[in-house]
């Protein structure tokens, strides 16, 4: 594509809090996520895994009005809270954009749970003719997109996307497309996630949530990305949304420019089963290996992986096998900020996108010992020279992966120059 | 079409959609599973036959609902142990839902038709990608879980039947099952989610990312689609008549339709035999309501512009409209206005017609059932009635094809339209395959 798509905005809703600051000083700190499913629900056995990281929805009120909130689910509040952020992060004001051809694209890994819940237990306890028009309208999984479209008057493509732990990072990249396409002039891309408690059970049924059952933290439930004991990630919600458009229109109105999106690869993995991941790193090794060669990106050019390593058992091996396939021996330092945001939610591409021209000081809670099918280890946040080219990576359990390369802005488009030397990640046989 | 085709032009506005190239990748297989039965073959004949294949409820409980009519598809004993399914275990198969079902039968009768298999796809990696929609996922076999969950909550309730259960389960499956190894996505915009499938299938092949795309949706009848159309009033309590003046509501459906698209060069190459051309896909929102269309038609009107502008055709080049066309009152006057709009006096010589009207309304499917259907409609230069007892509303203006299947008499341009909760809308442009696309070159 020869248009030049490039990052203007950023809107970040998490259990870290809002905004750009807030996700960035919890990496800063190493702040791991925490809190606590409400398990009342009857969904959870009773030695399931409690911690959950969850929105603290009393802030919202700084971004929705209360007769805006009372209309949506909780994801509808969160994306529509998020977009306006980063439309106001990227320089429009309210309105700015109605009527426009702008694109929307989200990704979620359940859709909106709570009200089909909620929908299923009126047509178990009351009748089918009971189920409220309302919770019907909010738990289709597109109702999130429709809503931030309806809040801003964006007439462009409107596309939702259901792809697991992948699913923000493909939006983006739907996104991407459309707009070097000139399918639209600019988009909304990024993704959202409720963690309600019915996810949480059926995760924690799965045994993908960690229960904290051994090792040398035993009781502690955390996800521990890489490291040996690791035993399951903790589940999040949140949402974030970037702001996606063409260079020259982004340059002509003086916006800020956060990153340029060099590019997006995707591929699958046929080995993955239907809930877990695969273990075809090589394949997906060369897949990304290709896409990047194909968009004139060398490797040895990526000076910062922020990764979506998790403390999932198979994903995290999978993951490292990705990355020790493309860079050999030349790893570059490795970022897993779902120790901090948990996994869901599209933390991982709020901190995709702060890592671009940082220093990545970001320690990776709860990880200590190396496990040796992983063979590597995650920064442990020393600063780092402003990181240039950025890879963000997320492998999907079902086997869909997708990467983004962001650049910094001062990077020329077509430079293949690797970035001197920061501190590289070790590699472990 | 080579990657340095895609240059945007240098004068060109970066604030105005840019309409500057075109890609035309081909179909060279098509497959379905509906409520006419497995198969393209049983699905044309069933359209064709001016009958719909609307019956009582069977899939979940009818008691209590307020409607009880709905396309169901049949259950095929012979077609659910051979094909796709023969080299599974009884249990692979068993560990399948309803919709993985749909899915697989219908790729892999895509995928026979344009003479491809496993081997085949495997063999090309990241150059194939899969691009589905669906609304409901495994939603039913999920439903049942959540039931017995609720009936006994510490209960060690088999979590083995959610094993497909999120929305992309359904393309999760054949992308599994198929070894597609490049793009690998599931588009989940309710009722146009398989339209918007083919979209990005389009624009990954036009930037060079992939040679060839499973391209479908699958979706099935569950408690929450059913129960939650029928609290907005939207379903109707007869067949739906769609663009009729007596409609009153949708009837809901479940299936699976794929098609296999790609590079006219590459279908050369291999002896692949082009069914039809794919000359372009536009989306757009109404921005209007979650869930009414905007009355005018502004937002399917313009996605329809944009795909014929992209496919270099004008309004009245276009041959028939396969239509969205639910049958609800809202649904169906929003579209033949945006159809009164873009092809004006044009439109009175327009056949249209609604699948909708004969199998019901697939919601994330639809768009790739609806897609098989047209790519029939060249092919075999007809298009099938639209069942209904009532005429057509006089007040579309509309030349709705009635009783029998009509003969095109030019059947060179197809157009397929899909409206969506949240005002979503997408429209993809096919042509017959000998069809001379106007200033452009094949990919």
């Amino acid at each position: 594509m020869k248009r030049e798509v490039v990052i203007t905005g950023l809107g970040l809703v998490g259990p870290f809090g809002l905004g750009t600051q807030a996700l960035h000083s919890a990496l800063e700190e190493g702040l791991a996520v925490h809190g606590e499913m409400d398990r009342g629900g009857g969904f959870h056995l009773s030695d399931s895994a409690l911690s959950a990281g969850l929105v603290d929805q009393s802030e919202l009120k700084q971004w929705l009005d209360p007769k805006t909130s009372r209309r949506m689910s909780l994801p509808s509040r969160l994306a529509v809270a998020a977009a306006r952020m980063a439309l106001e992060d990227a320089g429009f004001g309210r309105g700015e954009l109605d009527r426009q051809p702008v694109a929307v694209s989200l990704g979620t890994a359940f859709g909106p749970t709570e009200f089909s819940v909620r929908i299923l237990d009126q047509v178990r306890k009351t009748g089918p003719e009971s189920v409220s028009p309302f919770l019907f309208m909010e738990s289709v999984a597109n109702v999130h997109a429709g809503q931030i479209a309806l809040d801003n008057g964006l007439v462009g493509p409107n596309a939702t996307l259901t792809q697991r732990e992948a699913g923000s990072l493909l939006a983006v990249a739907q996104a991407h497309a459309y707009v070097s396409t000139g399918s639209a002039t600019l988009a909304l891309a990024g993704g959202v996630e409720e963690m309600a408690a019915i996810a949480h059970a059926v995760l924690d049924r799965f045994r993908s949530l960690s229960r904290g059952t051994h090792g040398p933290k035993k009781g502690q439930e955390q996800g521990r990305p890489f490291d040996l004991y690791r035993d399951g990630f903790v589940a999040a919600e949140g949402s974030a949304i970037t702001v996606l458009e063409e260079r020259g229109r982004a340059e002509a109105r003086g916006a800020k420019i956060r990153a340029s999106v060099r590019c997006a690869v995707r591929a699958s993995d046929p080995t993955a089963s239907a809930q877990n991941w695969g273990r075809d790193a090589i394949g997906l090794a060369q897949s990304l290996g290709a896409g990047l060669d194909r968009a004139g990106v060398a490797v040895g050019s990526i000076d910062r992986v922020v990764s979506g390593a998790s403390g999932a058992l198979q994903g995290d091996r999978l993951e490292a096998g990705v990355l020790r396939a493309l860079f050999g021996e030349d790893l570059p330092p490795i970022l897993t900020p779902k120790a901090v945001t948990g996994e869901y939610g599209a933390g991982l591409l709020g901190a995709g996108v702060l890592a671009v021209g940082d220093q990545g000081r970001w320690p990776t809670p709860g990880f200590e010992i190396v496990d040796p099918k992983c063979g590597l280890r995650p920064h442990d946040g020393r600063p780092l020279r402003p990181a240039q080219r950025v890879l963000i990576s997320a492998l999907s359990a079902g086997g869909s992966a997708c990467w983004l390369v962001l650049d910094a802005p001062a990077l020329a488009q077509d430079s293949q120059s690797s970035p001197t030397d920061g501190a590289a990640g070790e590699q472990f046989e | 079409m080579s990657p340095r085709d895609f240059t945007a032009p240098a004068d060109a506005d970066p604030g105005v959609l840019d309409t500057s190239w075109t890609c035309v990748p081909v179909v060279t297989g098509i497959g379905a599973v509906t409520p006419f039965g497995w198969g393209v073959q049983a699905l044309m004949e069933g359209v064709n036959s001016n009958r719909h294949s609307f019956g009582g409820l069977s899939v979940i409980g009818a008691a209590g609902q307020r409607t009880s009519l709905a396309g169901e598809v049949p259950h095929d004993q012979a077609a659910l142990v051979g094909g796709v399914f023969e080299s599974m275990t009884p249990l692979q198969r068993k560990r399948l839902a309803r919709t993985d079902g749909f899915a697989l039968a219908a790729t892999h009768e895509a995928l026979q038709q344009a003479g491809l298999d496993r081997r085949a796809l495997r063999a090309r990696g990241a150059r194939v990608g899969l691009f589905f929609g669906s609304s409901t996922g495994a939603m039913r076999e999920g439903e049942d879980f959540f039931f017995d969950l609720r009936d006994r909550p510490e209960g060690r309730v088999a979590v083995s039947r959610l094993a497909t259960q999120q929305n992309d389960g359904p393309g999760d499956s054949v992308a599994r099952h198929f070894g597609v190894g490049g793009p690998h996505m599931t588009f989940a915009t309710a009722c146009c989610a398989a339209t918007m499938a083919l979209e990005a299938a389009w624009l990954a092949i036009a930037s060079d990312e992939i040679d060839m795309a499973l391209v479908g949706g699958a979706d099935g009848l569950c408690n929450l689609t059913f129960a939650g159309f029928n609290s907005l009033r939207a379903v109707s309590e007869n067949p739906c008549q769609p663009f009729r003046a007596e409609r009153d509501g949708l009837s809901l459906g479940e299936g699976a339709g794929v098609l296999v698209l790609e590079r006219a060069a590459l279908a050369l190459d291999r002896g692949a035999t082009s069914l039809a051309q794919l000359l372009a896909v536009a989306s757009s929102c109404d921005a209007h309501h979650m869930t009414a269309p905007d009355p005018e038609g502004d937002g399917v009107a313009r996605a329809i512009e944009r795909a014929l502008s992209l496919a270099r055709v004008s309004p009245e080049d276009v041959s028939f409209i396969n239509a969205h066309g639910t049958g609800t009152p809202h649904n169906d006057a929003a579209e033949a206005a945006a159809f009164r709009r873009v092809f004006g006096d044009h439109l009175e010589h327009l056949p249209v017609t609604s699948t909708k009207g004969a199998i019901g309304h697939l919601l994330g499917s639809a768009g790739a059932v609806e897609a098989v259907v047209s790519v029939c409609s060249l092919l075999a230069a007809r298009l099938h009635p639209t069942p209904g007892s009532s005429g057509a509303d006089p007040d579309f203006g509309l030349d709705l094809v009635q009783g029998t299947a009509r003969a095109l008499s030019t059947p060179e341009i197809g157009l397929s339209t899909n409206l969506a909760f949240g005002g979503a809308n997408a429209v993809a442009v096919f042509a017959r395959a000998g069809f001379e696309v106007r200033g452009a070159a094949r990919p």
